[in-house]
């Protein structure tokens, strides 16, 4: 059945190239971790696999259900590039929202979240931390794992909120 | 390739992390609060047949062999459709014959054999006393009982270098993928064959079973959050689609274009652990080691396929 498409053909030039230049002989190189790199990509703070780290044995945080504390006060503008930030939010990892581009497809469409007659104060509860309502979801604990500060959050429903 | 003092034989340099696999406690033991994401039954002495379960997606029916590919073949590509086939378009010269997996291989190939000639002990390792190596690798990985721990191709790989050779090739390093990938390769087309039947090996694969599904990292994800059905598997994430975990243990190590380099199955851990905020742990790590059993046993009867690209 081959080639059905070839992707790597004009590659390999290329490659072999770095394959003469001496991959062939480097035994012993410990393995660099591919993805991260810079600071804040050692997340030994937070539980992990380890079965003698310390972060094996670190608790996963309970679930919340957050009170929103004051009106919301909350920048819409600034919540849409979090909302859409591969970095931040990432809301538009799982979900539809205004701006958009490659939205994920597991979470349901908020781009008229506006329209759907919630309160801030149930919006901010969810995104702090959906498992008080469904323990089982796959939605990150925004909240409760400090991946969005309280102003963050209160931008993020606010961008909710406006989407109509 | 300045500086490379590494044909040297370095004596002394053994005394490296060399992590046991013994069995450790397991995650969220005693009063630790520790969430799991719920469990999707597996049966382990189904093998691949699992991948045709709803819960991981039913997509064994597309890329089971190489019929299946060929009748799907216009998946590829499609983001719609594409993941369903499971990346398997990409093994062997189903592509391309040309593909970086095979010089990934060639280069491997050269250095096994520039070590099993200078010291033939190395290769008798690897053989567990025979010289013939075909067909080995499929068995992997599985219990020693001399070493009393379980055995990867990689863990092999790092240790006959040890042993034979007084070499540290560290799991994860460029020789050791690239000798795995050649001894791997002296078994493609063979059914993977982890032996089920071993308690030692159903310990570990049960472990591995709890990591899987453990929650963890600042995003509070499991494996399974991303690779079962009732998460993210086959939804559109961050412009890609999570696939089956069935058949995944047969391909690597493979080429990663992305990366311009061979990965281990272990540092594809990594990449998925650090993606979702969460510690990776080194290559070899008693965790890892049991989720590769894990994964392994997900991909018995599915044919070893390297080399490979992704
Ligand atoms: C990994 C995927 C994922 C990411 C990332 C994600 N969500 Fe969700 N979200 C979901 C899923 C799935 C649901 C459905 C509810 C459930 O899981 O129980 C949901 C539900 C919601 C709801 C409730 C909708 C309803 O029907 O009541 C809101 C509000 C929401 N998400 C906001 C956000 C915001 C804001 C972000 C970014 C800060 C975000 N989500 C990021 C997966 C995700
Ligand atoms: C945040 C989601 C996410 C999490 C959590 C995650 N993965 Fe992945 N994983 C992916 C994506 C996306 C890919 C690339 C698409 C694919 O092939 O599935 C991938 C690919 C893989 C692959 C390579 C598949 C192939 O065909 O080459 C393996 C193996 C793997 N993951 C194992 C794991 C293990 C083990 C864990 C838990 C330690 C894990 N993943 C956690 C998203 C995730």
């Amino acid at each position: 059945m081959r080639p059905i498409f070839s992707k790597w053909r004009n590659l390999v030039p290329l490659l072999l190239a770095a394959a003469l230049a001496g991959c062939v002989a480097q035994p012993g190189k410990p393995a660099q971790p591919a993805a991260g790199g810079g600071k804040g990509t050692d997340f030994s703070e937070w539980p992990c696999l380890s079965y003698t780290l310390a972060c094996g044995r670190t608790p996963n945080r309970k679930p919340v259900k957050q009170a929103l504390a004051g009106p919301l006060g909350g920048d819409p503008a600034r919540g849409k590039v979090f909302a859409n930030e591969r970095s931040k939010g990432n809301c538009v990892a799982c979900h539809l929202i205004q701006g958009a581009e490659q939205p994920g497809s597991k979470g349901p469409d908020l781009s008229a979240y506006g329209t759907w007659d919630r309160s801030d104060a149930e919006t901010y509860a969810l995104v702090y931390d959906m498992r008080w309502r469904n323990p089982d979801t796959v939605m990150p604990t925004f909240g409760v794992n400090q991946i969005l500060n309280d102003q963050e959050l209160r931008d993020v429903v606010a961008f909710l909120q406006s989407s109509k | 390739m300045a500086g490379n003092h590494s044909f040297s034989l370095h004596a002394l340099a053994l005394i490296s992390l060399f992590v046991m696999a013994a069995p450790g406690p397991a995650a969220g033991a005693g009063a630790v609060y520790r969430e799991a994401y719920p469990r999707a039954a597996i049966d382990p002495s189904r093998g691949i047949g699992g991948a045709g379960d709803a819960d991981f997606g039913a997509t064994l029916q597309y890329w089971q062999d190489e019929k299946s590919l060929e009748q799907h073949k216009q998946w590829i590509g499609d983001p719609e459709h594409e993941w369903k086939l499971n990346w398997k378009f990409l093994d062997f010269d189903r592509t391309d014959d040309m593909h970086p997996g095979y010089l990934a291989l060639e280069a491997g190939e050269k250095l096994f054999k520039l070590w099993a000639k200078r010291e033939p002990a190395f290769r008798t390792c690897l053989g567990e006393g025979k010289t013939d190596l075909k067909g080995l690798a499929a068995t992997y990985p599985k219990y020693d009982p001399k070493l009393k721990r379980i055995m990867t191709v990689e863990g092999r790989v790092e240790h006959c270098a040890q042993t034979a050779l007084w070499e540290t090739f560290k799991q994860g390093s460029p020789a050791n993928n690239q000798i795995s990938l050649y001894f791997k390769s002296l078994s493609a087309r063979e059914p993977i064959r982890v032996d089920t039947g071993s308690a030692e090996i159903m310990q570990s694969y049960r472990r591995g079973e709890k990591l899987f599904h453990a929650k963890v990292g600042q995003f509070n994800f499991s494996c399974a959050s991303c690779h079962t059905s009732s998460g993210l598997l086959g939804q559109r994430f961050r412009g890609q689609v999570p696939t089956t975990p069935f058949g995944d243990a047969a391909h690597f190590p493979t080429y990663r274009l992305a990366l311009g380099d061979i990965e281990s199955l272990q540092q594809r851990f990594m990449r998925c652990n650090l993606q979702a905020r969460t510690k990776a742990l080194p290559p070899g790590d008693p965790a890892y080691t049991d989720l590769e059993v894990f994964y392994t046993v997900l991909s018995n009867d599915y044919p070893v396929s390297v080399p490979s690209a992704r």
